[in-house]
């Protein structure tokens, strides 16, 4: 008797193991893969994107409005088209450096190094954070956390940490709904762990057979009342960009 | 008899030559004084920087400038052998980054300096940093001035955020503790400044046994991979300062002494004036109107003589009461200048001798120039009256 017993117990033990939620999903959710598969869907060769930048430092509201031409992860070309005080501004990307022209001082200057660290124009990006365009799976490698709803979607918590120690952030968390391969939302961590960014994906679109975000929230965890918000207005994937938009010639007024 | 009879005639002035021996032995002391007040602040703001930054000069990473911020850390490297066999009393390792501070969660940037504790060469209050140890707890203990705690309103016991890089470049973030407000005396080391200890700088960014620059006691020669930079080289912009200050002393001495002159010059035009007949009287018994011009000169000269007595029986005592009580320039706090507190005068004999042998010889010449028109005069002309109108 006492050992149909134990053989019931230990039976019902690896019943409730198998059929518990944890351990399906993790047998179901594949990070590395899912991270690729995010990838995919928002990656494009080359991207045109019109958008409003929404600068909220928590007294005052600013919005810039900007055409973006971007090409693979090394090459980007931006213009910012208002408000007054912004208008004409032109930043060139490429490779590490980036060059930022202003037509009221009608020089263009170098940002490189440590200078990309700094915040663009005001807002909770920095100039490193609006460059940024690498495919994640690349930098990252990912690992299967647990799941969370996000606005009642699944959401599958994925941790994500650099191969490369030169990487800014080190640790990221994103939250990515596996049924069409979306990230809803992500942290960026310290080096020690502290929360510092946290980035919300929303009003997902189907642009050209892809699922991409309109609106992007971004708020620097270490300030208060501060967000900024990227609003892409025309996103457009694959399209033809002039060699010219990528050379140092296209800053000039 | 030329002295004789000048210290008769200046006597009889009566009130008019004390009154000139008044106004000039007060110019003199209040020259003097201006003169060893400037000395005494220059003095105490260069050793202020000398004591907390300067040292006796720095040997430095090659490229660093600290005029960029944004290249400091491209400028670390390792204390050579020759500099680390150096005394702690005669060497202190520095090592300077970026960082962002965020204090009531706004952001603060900041330069974070990171210093050995065991050197003894910089005068620092950072006592509070050497009681914690070499790894960092939850917390970084750190110490700012108190400039720096006014202006982000930080006190004691405070935590707040503190951002930083990496060596590679990657971001790293953690709450740091206000272990101390200290006076630093010196803005530049105070107003955006962030002290760690050394060795907390160097695990946190990943930066083992690097340093920006090393603060000596004296120079010990070339050493290989560093650049040195003597006194007058990091202290340019304040030596500058300080020979623009100079310059403006002069004016000020410039003025004085024109008052000077000009009380004694008038002093003189009256005295001729008033003494035209005693001076036509003179020259009708036959005396060279030389002689006149002399005894007139010796005269300006005993004022001149009256007035150092005066000077240094008024003066002596104000100057020796006030380098007792010296000279509040708390109200300087607000300013860049590296002072804070109390400045003392600072009497240099020899500038002090100078000085007075200048205004002597203004002063003759001052009692001169006036007198030196009786050798034109008519004696008929003066005896009347009617010489000088």
């Amino acid at each position: 008797m006492d050992r149909i017993y134990k053989v019931f117990l230990l039976s019902f033990f690896l019943f409730s193991l198998a059929s518990s939620p944890l351990l399906k999903s993790s047998e179901a959710i594949d990070a590395q893969k899912l991270l690729e598969q995010v990838d995919d869907n928002l990656w494009s060769n080359t991207k045109f994107i019109s958008g409003r930048l929404i600068v909220d430092n928590g007294r005052k509201i600013r919005t810039l409005t900007q055409d973006t031409w971007m090409e693979g992860i090394d090459r980007s070309y931006t213009h910012y088209k208002s408000p007054a005080r912004e208008k004409g501004t032109k930043m060139l990307k490429v490779k590490g450096k980036l060059w930022m022209y202003t037509p009221r001082t009608d020089r263009k200057i170098l940002i490189a190094g440590h200078l990309l660290r700094q915040s663009l124009m005001g807002s909770d990006l920095s100039y490193e954070d609006m460059m940024e365009d690498h495919k994640l799976s690349k930098s990252y490698s990912a690992t299967f956390d647990s799941f969370a709803n996000i606005n009642k979607v699944r959401c599958a918590i994925l941790n994500l940490t650099a191969r490369d120690k030169k990487t800014t952030y080190q640790t990221r968390k994103v939250w990515v709904n596996p049924e069409d391969k979306t990230v809803l939302k992500e942290e960026r961590f310290a080096k020690s762990g502290k929360l510092l960014k946290k980035i919300l994906f929303e009003d997902y679109e189907i642009i050209s057979d892809r699922k991409f975000p309109r609106t992007m929230v971004f708020k620097d965890l270490l300030k208060e009342n501060t967000k900024t918000t990227y609003k892409f207005d025309i996103i457009e994937f694959d399209v033809e960009i002039p060699a010219r938009y990528f050379s140092q010639s296209s800053l000039k007024r | 008899m030329n002295w004789s009879i000048a210290k008769k005639n200046f006597s009889r002035q009566g009130l008019r030559a004390s009154l000139n021996v008044l106004v000039t032995a007060l110019s003199i002391i209040a020259l003097i004084f201006m003169l060893s007040l400037l000395n005494g602040f220059q003095a105490q703001a260069t050793k202020n920087v000398v004591n907390t930054d300067v040292g006796g000069g720095h040997y430095r990473a090659p490229g660093f400038d600290i005029l960029s911020p944004t290249e400091w850390e491209d400028h670390t490297v390792k204390t050579p052998e020759i500099l680390m066999q150096l005394d702690n009393k005669d060497k202190a390792e520095v090592l300077v980054l970026q960082g962002q501070l965020y204090p009531n969660r706004r952001l603060y940037p900041v330069q974070i300096r990171g210093i050995s504790m065991e050197q003894s060469l910089l005068k620092l209050p950072l006592n509070n940093l050497k009681i914690f140890p070499k790894n960092i707890d939850d917390l970084i203990p750190v110490v700012v001035g108190v400039k720096m705690a006014k202006k982000s309103h930080l006190q004691k016991g405070d935590t707040l955020t503190l951002k930083w890089r990496d060596k590679s470049g990657a971001v790293d973030a953690k709450d740091v503790l206000i272990v101390d407000v200290g006076d630093m005396l010196n803005p530049r080391v105070d107003e955006g400044v962030l002290w760690l200890r050394l060795d907390h700088l160097r695990f946190m960014t990943d930066r083992k046994g690097e340093v920006s620059w090393v603060a000596v006691q004296n120079y010990i020669g070339p050493v290989p991979e560093f650049e040195f930079h003597p006194v007058e080289l990091l202290m340019a912009d304040l030596l500058a300062l300080w020979r623009q200050d100079r310059i403006n002393s002069k004016i000020l001495w410039a003025i004085l002494m024109t008052l000077v002159c000009i009380s004694v010059f008038n002093t003189q035009m009256l005295n001729i004036f008033k003494r035209q007949k005693e001076i036509g009287t003179l020259m009708a018994l036959g005396m060279d109107s030389n002689r006149i011009v002399k005894i007139f000169t010796l005269e300006g000269c005993l004022a001149a003589v009256w007035a150092l007595v005066v000077a240094l029986l008024l003066g002596l005592p104000f100057f020796i009461w006030f380098q007792g009580v010296g000279f509040d320039v708390s109200h300087l706090s607000e300013s860049t200048l590296p002072i804070r507190e109390t400045i003392y005068p600072n009497y240099q004999l020899m500038e002090i001798i100078y000085s007075l042998v200048i205004v002597f010889i203004l002063i003759v010449a001052s009692s001169w120039l006036p007198v030196k028109k009786i050798t034109r005069l008519d004696p008929t002309m003066a005896l009347r009256g009617r010489a000088i109108k």
